[in-house]
């Protein structure tokens, strides 16, 4: 159907006001962002940001701060990602197996999920303190250490405090997520299954899995991007202690910008970052699309 | 019938409950946001009730020539405080009736947004007539060039300069030029637990010798099993290990500030680090991690038996401890005598300022009048004229008076706070036993040269 001018305009017309919102304030600020990332733009050069190429991509990654920040991020995810899918998953195929009592369960699966993130980590804190509820019932009540333990003062300590937090907060997300896939597999393939002879084993591996490959992937790209994007609960778990060896990329992404005024490091580290998610994306789509 | 009813909640619950994933999932960043704009507009409500009661009746206001003149003055004197009650209650009508035709508009933040909204309003030309600046902040400023050379550009600038302390004035000076007036001071004194020193028979340690022995002698378990440490330092930073540092004869850098190696890393300074990381070590001390008991409470309830600490931790304590028992002295003793680190703040003009008026409210905040005023809530004056009053004498901060004549300020250097991140860095390994002192230092040396000559 062609249409007249008239209605064209009235079109452009309508959508000028979303389009106008979305460029200003989403595509230039990105723009911006990619030029500032060129630029001299920190408090030594603040009026007079002169163009230095790739010198903050290079800054960013000959940086071991940076290094140290973006193994952390990478192995948060490598954790965290399968860790609450998995969990997800199994969790969802138990509610989904009961035959009653469902909403029950789910709600309580679910309630982490809407607490806020801030709150949640004050609490893992508070929980894993060298002082804190954790060394107090290790010590006092069971005795099962002779002092308390460190829980958050090393590298990995106060990492895997992190992760915990993440993977804990995660399940429901995932197990709501599968369980509504769960929902769309046809059962006449479990019942012609059951008929071929396959266990429980194969009914899942042969008939569930295929059915939610959408599902898992979908999780999957969520998850990565949103273990990338961890930062609240490092920050007030352990804000980088000791000596910036649990800092995350959002994390010193915003140390270095705030609390150093190097603006053009920053905006570098923002499109690596961005660069790495998008090449993570692309191989996980590949990867689901060939084992079909 | 009924099943189907049954399958339908599930779907409305799931339903429901992915919206709210959806707006969980988007939830990290909306609270900063929302609370950055819920404060904001408590300042910008803040701001309105200032020009209310800071410029009087509206008859006088209309009374006034039109040439009136308002400068705003930003600061972290915090909202509710008796500091934020002098000044707009007391010191700027008393500015406004010394001065007829400028009027101040005084804008509370917090401390941290200062910073931060200083940097951004100077990328918007919207910077204020004159900023309270916390003095570790100046070099910053002075590096993008917003803050004015008083003593090239004012009139008047020896006049005003010679009524405050050199030391507190040296935090604005940099390479010769003075970009701010020292408004107020502070430093750290040492802080003990009474009880634990008479039971435990120690006299207050007067040197470094002393500290580190009674830091040992006071660590252990208290009588209910819990452990307890002779000293508490909550971080590793330069405020942290300056006085150490100093006391003991080391530097940070030459007196120039443009060379580390030789300073950073001499045998004095290693001395220092070492020392610290020997007492962690042993248990002795501890404070920086991320899993340790926050000082005052640690100090309070008798966990931590010594503290560096400034003149504010005096109301902490009152207000959260006030039955506590401690005592003050000087910072121990080391080669170089008792030297702790300069805090404080000074007062400085930006480039857009309208530059009469002020100058006019700097020199009225650093005068005897208002430096006292600000003394009687705790703020140690940087007026000689006002540290000789009664006031001064009789104030809960009278023993920092001592310390502060041999307090030092920090490198005044732009990079300071990149120079002071691998500082921490580099002292954190030395605790945890990944490097010797001696490596840490002869590494960090460079690294520190490299961020001077930037």
């Amino acid at each position: 159907m062609k249409l007249k001018g008239k209605s064209r305009a009235e079109i452009a017309m309508l959508l000028l006001p979303g389009l106008l919102i979305f460029g200003t304030f989403t595509i230039y600020p990105i723009v911006r962002l990619f030029w500032m990332s060129f630029c001299g733009w920190d408090f030594g050069s603040f009026l007079k940001q002169e163009f230095i190429g790739l010198s903050n991509y290079r800054e960013v990654v000959t940086d071991g701060y940076f290094r140290t920040a973006f193994a952390n991020t990478l192995a948060y995810t490598a954790v965290t990602v399968p860790a609450q899918m998995l969990l997800g998953l199994f969790v969802a195929m138990l509610i989904h197996s009961l035959p009653r009592g469902q909403i029950g369960f789910r709600v309580a699966y679910y309630l982490p999920v809407i607490t806020s993130w801030v709150i949640c980590s004050l609490v893992f804190r508070y929980v894993f303190n060298t002082e804190g509820l954790l060394n107090y019932f290790l010590t006092q009540v069971v005795h099962a250490a002779p002092q308390n333990i460190r829980w958050l003062d090393s590298r990995w300590g106060g990492m895997s405090v992190a992760m915990l937090l993440g993977i804990w907060k995660g399940i429901g997300w995932n197990m709501v997520v599968f369980l509504a896939a769960l929902q769309t597999v046809p059962r006449e393939l479990y019942e012609s299954a059951s008929l071929d002879g396959a266990g429980a084993w194969k009914k899942f591996v042969y008939v569930t899995l295929p059915g939610i490959r959408g599902t898992l992937l979908f999780a999957l790209v969520m998850l990565t991007i949103g273990g990338f994007n961890v930062y609240t609960s490092t920050k007030l778990i352990t804000d980088g202690k000791p000596g910036h060896e649990t800092e995350v990329v959002l994390t010193w992404m915003y140390y270095k910008a705030f609390s150093t005024g190097k603006f053009g490091y920053a905006a570098a580290l923002s499109f690596i970052i961005a660069l790495v998610l998008a090449v993570l994306a692309v191989l996980q789509f590949r990867l689901m699309r060939e084992k079909t | 019938m009924r099943r189907e009813k049954i399958k339908k909640i599930p779907a409305l619950l799931l339903a429901s409950a992915i919206g709210l994933a959806a707006t969980a999932g988007c939830g990290s960043s909306a609270p900063a946001g929302s609370e950055t704009a819920a404060r904001s507009e408590e300042s910008a409500k803040e701001s309105e009730k200032k020009t209310e009661t800071g410029t009087g009746t509206p008859e006088e206001a209309a009374e006034e020539p039109a040439g009136t003149v308002t400068i705003s003055f930003w600061h972290h004197y915090s909202a509710q405080s008796e500091e934020n009650k002098t000044l707009t209650e007391i010191l700027i009508p008393e500015f406004e009736k010394e001065n007829p035709g400028i009027q101040v508009n005084a804008v509370s933040h917090e401390w941290a947004d200062l910073h931060d909204k200083l940097l951004i309003s100077a990328r918007s030309d919207t910077l204020p007539d004159v900023a309270r600046l916390d003095s570790a902040w100046v070099p910053e400023f002075q590096k993008m060039g917003i803050l004015v050379p008083l003593n090239q550009e004012i009139d008047g600038f020896e006049e005003a300069a010679d009524a405050l302390l050199e030391s507190a004035m040296s935090t604005a000076a940099i390479g010769g030029d003075q970009y701010g007036l020292a408004l107020n001071t502070n430093t750290k004194i040492l802080y003990y637990n009474k009880e634990a020193f008479e039971k435990a028979g120690l006299a207050v340690p007067e040197t470094m010798e002393d500290f580190a022995a009674a830091c040992r002698a006071l660590a252990g378990a208290n009588e209910n099993g819990q452990q307890v440490w002779g000293y508490d330092e909550p971080a590793l930073s330069g405020w942290n290990l300056c006085p150490f540092i100093w006391s003991m004869g080391g530097a940070l850098t030459d007196e120039t500030q443009t060379k580390a190696t030789g300073y950073i890393n001499s045998p004095e300074t290693v001395a220092a680090i070492e020392m610290l990381a020997e007492l962690y070590q042993e248990n002795a001390i501890t404070g920086w991690n991320s899993g340790d008991i926050p000082m005052t409470d640690g100090f309070g309830t008798g966990r931590y038996m010594m503290l560096l600490e400034g003149p504010w931790k005096v109301a902490e304590l009152a207000g959260a401890y006030p039955d506590f028992a401690y005592g003050t002295a000087a910072v121990p003793a080391g080669k170089d005598g008792s030297v702790s680190v300069l805090g404080g703040e000074d007062i400085a003009m930006f480039r857009t300022a309208n530059r009469d008026a002020a100058w006019k409210f700097m020199t009225f905040m650093t005068g005897a009048y208002a430096q006292e005023e600000m003394a009687k809530c705790g703020q140690i004056p940087c007026n000689k004229e006002a540290l000789r009053s009664d006031t001064v004498k009789n104030a809960d901060f009278a023993p920092y008076i001592e310390q502060l004549k041999t307090a030092k300020s920090r490198p005044t250097v732009a990079a300071w706070s990149e120079i002071d991140t691998e500082l921490a860095t580099a002292v954190t390994a030395v605790v945890n036993g990944e490097k010797t002192a001696q490596e840490a230092m002869d590494e960090l040396a460079p690294k520190v040269d490299q961020l001077l000559s930037e």
